[in-house]
């Protein structure tokens, strides 16, 4: 992971040389000057980010790895079992399952790849850093949801070594489950109270909507330049008919109200055909 | 993490359980296997569309007994899910239960709000489409009042337009529905009300934004705020639980139906969404006497017919006593709550509750109809 974390680290700085030289070569092309250089590009919270979830990332899965281990010592190990428990005791597994506004946000902000929008020089910087910004955040998150898992496994082990040495014996794996789920749902439930994962969640909610609104701001230049209907004149569009069926609905209602008539209230049912022009059953 | 001491498993115990695993699974793979769409159908109650404006539209369930409730009753639900819910699997159906006992139902579904929806705000909902669904069952069995059945946000939408609308609502019922939404800190209860705490850690302006990105509050979105609150079930849903379940046909099947209902989350409009959200639960202006419908001020006063509060004891994502809170603000003396075992969703799709849900609602509209 750490390695993952500097090979991260180091590309994105590689990115950002890259583009300086292919911005280099278009200003010296063009005669103009760049507008922007390398330090627009915000790596360093994301490096810093990174390292701090890899730190704990390591401790966790070892601690994974002894629990999951412990569990199958002594007693015949069953694949089928194995896999399972290694599942569910896997820290990463917090990231996928819990996160899962992080996730959705994440899927629905990344829409368009990066390397179609590379030829827009100064939006692209602006999307990049909102996207690394996104990543920053996510994995900040991230790390306060590892902090709390290693919270629930440091408990998990105490119990289980104070049954350990009361001698105690466990019924079968689905115990030792039973114990972990108890134990890592409570976990979970204080930390999603906390003020550390409020904050990181809201963070990940704001990067999220700034590399959306980065996007549709490259997607509004191009398509200005094609002719194409932008996302900001599609709302408009979208709002005057909001309006105009709203007043038509209060139109028809004021009719309605001319040609109403005093009733009674009775309990007469209709005929499903009476005032059915689109009858469909379902 | 060592204590030195090994913990001991019983090893007859784990081999048995292993083996009894291994042939769940493939008694699971069989049953998957023979699967079709039409197995795991939600919402089959028979019904007829009888209005239809932009994307809502009306239906009448046909009947499955004598009618014996006189006034007929409208189902709203909120933006957030779907009505479907109220009609999961033939024994599990809210919808059937009320319609077995002689309720003439009808029930109101918002459709599929898009980017193009963004503009809609709760006043459409509550004082355009739902006013004309009204006026539109009124019109059909020539009578001057119905009955509302409000669920979760259709809940508020209900106590709404009755506190607006007196004069056309017999009786309202409402079920899980938040009208304090900051009473969550009443009961403070551990993994309940995470949407209450979540909402109001954010300022309005992350709210605003979020809307202006993406256009509408996405259902994926609250699909992963609702997964939140059940953080370890939401891990083992998809292992565990559903190896619990996986060679049981019946079992099965309410597992893979329930999962159709959770996987239709449609978008909720944006500025609606927005009222939602800042309005009602960061500024608790329902509760407050303060929250405008047209201009108009929502009085939980005027609310002068009979009123049934269901709320369900252990619901987590509306605490009993956001529920609770409306007995102390309504007009009528005629104010009854039904609590009722379970959770949110389960008070309408579990097995315990389908006897007494149903049953509470037709009893109590028999006794004022």
């Amino acid at each position: 992971m750490k390695t993952m974390a500097e090979l991260w680290g180091r590309g994105g700085k590689d990115f950002a040389v890259a583009q300086q030289s292919f911005l280099a070569g278009m200003t010296k092309a063009t005669g103009g000057s760049p507008s922007f250089t390398i330090d627009a590009f915000n790596t360093q919270g994301l490096a810093q980010a990174n390292e701090a979830l890899s730190k704990l990332l390591s401790s966790a899965l070892e601690i994974s790895q002894t629990i999951t281990g412990k569990m199958q010592a002594g007693g015949n190990r069953e694949p089928a079992v194995e896999e399972l428990l290694s599942k569910i005791f896997d820290p990463r597994a917090w990231f996928s399952g819990v996160d899962g506004i992080d996730q959705a946000l994440q899927r629905m902000a990344e829409g368009p790849r990066l390397a179609d929008l590379w030829d827009s020089e100064r939006r692209m910087l602006t999307l990049f850093n909102a996207w690394t910004a996104l990543r920053q955040r996510s994995l900040e998150h991230n790390t306060v949801l590892l902090e709390a898992w290693l919270s629930a496994a440091g408990k998990f082990a105490k119990d289980l070594n104070e049954k350990a040495d009361r001698n105690e014996t466990l019924g079968s794996w689905r115990d030792v489950l039973a114990l972990w789920v108890d134990t890592a749902n409570t976990a979970l439930l204080e930390t999603q109270r906390s003020e550390p994962f409020l904050k990181s969640q809201r963070e990940v909610l704001r990067a999220s909507a700034d590399l959306r609104l980065a996007q549709q701001e490259m997607a509004a230049f191009y398509s200005e330049i094609f002719g194409y209907p932008t996302r900001e004149e599609l709302d408009d569009v979208h709002r005057s008919v909001t309006e105009l069926r709203r007043e038509l609905r209060a139109l028809q209602r004021v009719n309605r109200g001319k040609k109403k008539k005093p009733r009674q209230q009775n309990s007469v049912a209709p005929s499903v055909h009476q005032h059915d022009p689109k009858r469909s059953a379902s | 993490m060592s204590s030195g001491t090994p913990n001991k498993i019983n090893p007859e115990q784990a081999i048995a359980e292993a083996a009894t695993l291994g042939e769940k699974i493939a008694r699971g793979a069989t049953l998957f296997s023979r699967l079709r769409d039409e197995d795991v159908a939600i919402a089959t109650t028979p019904k007829d569309e009888v209005w239809r404006q932009d994307k809502v539209s009306l239906h009448h369930y046909r009947p499955l007994a004598d009618q014996k409730i006189a006034t007929p009753v409208l189902i709203v639900y909120g933006l957030i899910g779907r009505y479907t819910m109220a009609d999961l699997q033939e024994d599990r159906s809210l919808v059937r239960n009320l319609l077995t006992l002689g309720v003439d139902l009808y029930v109101v579904d918002w459709g599929n709000p898009s980017r193009a929806d963004r503009w809609l705000t709760l006043d459409d909902y509550i004082d355009g489409y739902l006013a004309d669904c009204v006026a539109v069952i009124r019109d059909r069995h020539k009578i001057d009042k119905v009955t509302l059945l409000g669920i979760c946000e259709g809940g508020v939408f209900t106590t709404c337009y009755a506190a607006l609308h007196p004069e056309t609502v017999k009786s309202m019922v409402l079920t899980i529905t938040p009208i304090d939404f900051h009473a969550d800190t009443v009961d403070n209860r551990l993994g309940h009300g995470f949407i209450n705490i979540w909402t109001r850690s954010l300022a309005p302006e992350d709210i605003d934004r979020l809307i202006d990105a993406y256009g509408n509050l996405p259902g994926e979105f609250m699909g992963g705020v609702f997964s939140q609150m059940t953080p370890m079930r939401t891990l083992m849903k998809y292992n565990l639980d559903l190896l619990e379940v996986v060679d049981d046909e019946k079992k099965f099947l309410n597992f893979l139906r329930m999962e159709k209902w959770i996987a239709d989350r449609p978008h909720h409009p944006g500025e609606a969404a927005k009222q939602w959200l800042k309005d009602l639960y960061q500024d608790n202006k329902l509760i407050e006497g303060t929250f405008t419908i047209n201009g108009q001020k929502v009085d939980l006063g005027n609310i002068t017919m009979p009123v049934l509060n269901v709320f369900a004891r252990d619901d987590h994502i509306i605490p009993p006593a956001t529920s609770q809170a409306l007995g102390a603000k309504v007009g009528t003396k005629d104010y009854k709550e039904l609590p009722l075992p379970g959770g949110h969703v389960g008070v309408f799709v579990g097995g315990k509750s389908q006897a007494l849900l149903g049953s509470g609602i037709a009893n109590w509209l028999a006794e004022r109809s």
